[in-house]
């Protein structure tokens, strides 16, 4: 299609839909009023029966604990997807080699990197657990400390360069860990049917408000939820940087 | 609603705009990062620093992370035009 002839299919669309985006907006709650009573149901009740004091990890893991649950197999989906995609013929075999392309030599990383990299590597890994940790006392929680984790990991192949990133991260390990974190979030369901309770009932002692262990089966979801974010991010660079790098023609 | 939050809002308007307007690729990456710094404030105002953290390790640095490290590695690279 031409360009123009697109121009105007899309000024025509514009058109037609104006009149519904402008009825919506005028409908609006008005800025910061919502007409919904759960968050003031969940603020209420949230630190007295679940002993925790942040409220999106008490909705995220206990409440809404099934919700995440099929989020967090939409993620394993999601990553094997796309690890038996990139992967293809080359299956899980690695080389030491880095990417080689022709007429483009690898530059040398500087000693700022490197030292910028070994220096915020440890720092990020440290400050992932710790969002982890106290996910049932302060913002953040398993999703968000994973996701940082990850990012650390990928500051070594930053700093340190393709060979010392791939035999530090090891995909076997990793997949280890993707897979056990959603192993661990299902049995974190299943466990208390054992007992007589339901399904991801909170039958685990709550602990005491504000200790760093508090918060009952939280503690197992949101550890379930680290591993296996941690271990999807970490997966999927190994794998983008893996594909990115082959280069041999027999290989394809 | 005050001054930060109409500030926050056009910013995370603007640095949008941008992403789109951006036409390489490893500038729309920082583009990105910088996008979602703003949206990870606008959050922040907005007291939902749970969000804030998600954008910050996604959309600041995981997602840019990954863009320039696999733009950095890409086998194929056109002469830029």
């Amino acid at each position: 299609m031409k360009r123009d002839a697109r121009l105007a299919l899309a000024a025509a669309a514009a058109l037609a839909l104006l009149p519904g985006i402008v009825l919506v907006i005028a409908h609006l709650p008005d800025f910061g009023r919502h007409p919904l009573p759960y968050g003031e149901a969940i603020n209420g009740a949230a630190t007295r029966e679940r002993h925790v004091t942040n409220m999106v990890t008490a909705v995220n893991f206990d409440y809404r604990g099934l919700d995440t649950l099929g989020e967090e197999f939409m993620l394993l989906g999601a990553v094997t997807g796309t690890l038996v995609l990139l992967r293809g013929r080359r299956g899980e075999n690695v080389s030491d080699a880095p990417a080689e392309a022709e007429g483009r030599p690898i530059p040398p990383r500087s000693d700022a990197v490197a030292l910028a990299c070994r220096f915020f590597a440890p720092v990020l890994l440290l400050f992932g657990i710790y969002v982890v940790l106290h996910a049932q006392l302060t913002p953040g929680g398993g999703f968000q400390g994973g996701a940082i984790i990850g990012s650390g990991a990928l500051l070594l192949y930053l700093g340190e360069g393709y060979r010392i990133w791939r035999r530090l991260v090891r995909s076997h390990l990793f997949d280890a860990v993707e897979a056990t974190g959603a192993l661990i979030f299902a049995l974190a369901g299943w466990a208390p049917m054992i007992f007589g309770a339901k399904f991801l009932e909170n039958i685990l002692p709550l602990g005491k408000t504000g200790a760093l262990i508090s918060g009952g089966l939280i503690l197992v979801t949101n550890a379930g939820v680290a591993l296996a974010v941690a271990g999807g991010f970490v997966l999927l660079m190994v794998e983008f940087l893996e594909e990115t790098r082959t280069t041999k023609e027999d290989e394809r | 609603m005050t001054i930060l939050l109409a500030a926050l809002l056009l910013f995370a308007a603007a640095s949008g705009t941008g992403v789109v307007l951006t036409r390489k690729p490893r500038r729309q990456a920082l583009a990105i990062a910088v996008n979602g710094v703003v949206l990870a404030l606008l959050f922040m105002a907005l007291q939902a620093p749970d969000v804030a953290y998600s954008e910050i390790a996604v959309g600041t640095a995981a997602v840019p992370l990954m863009i320039l490290a696999v733009l950095a590695s890409l086998k194929t690279d056109r002469p830029e035009q």
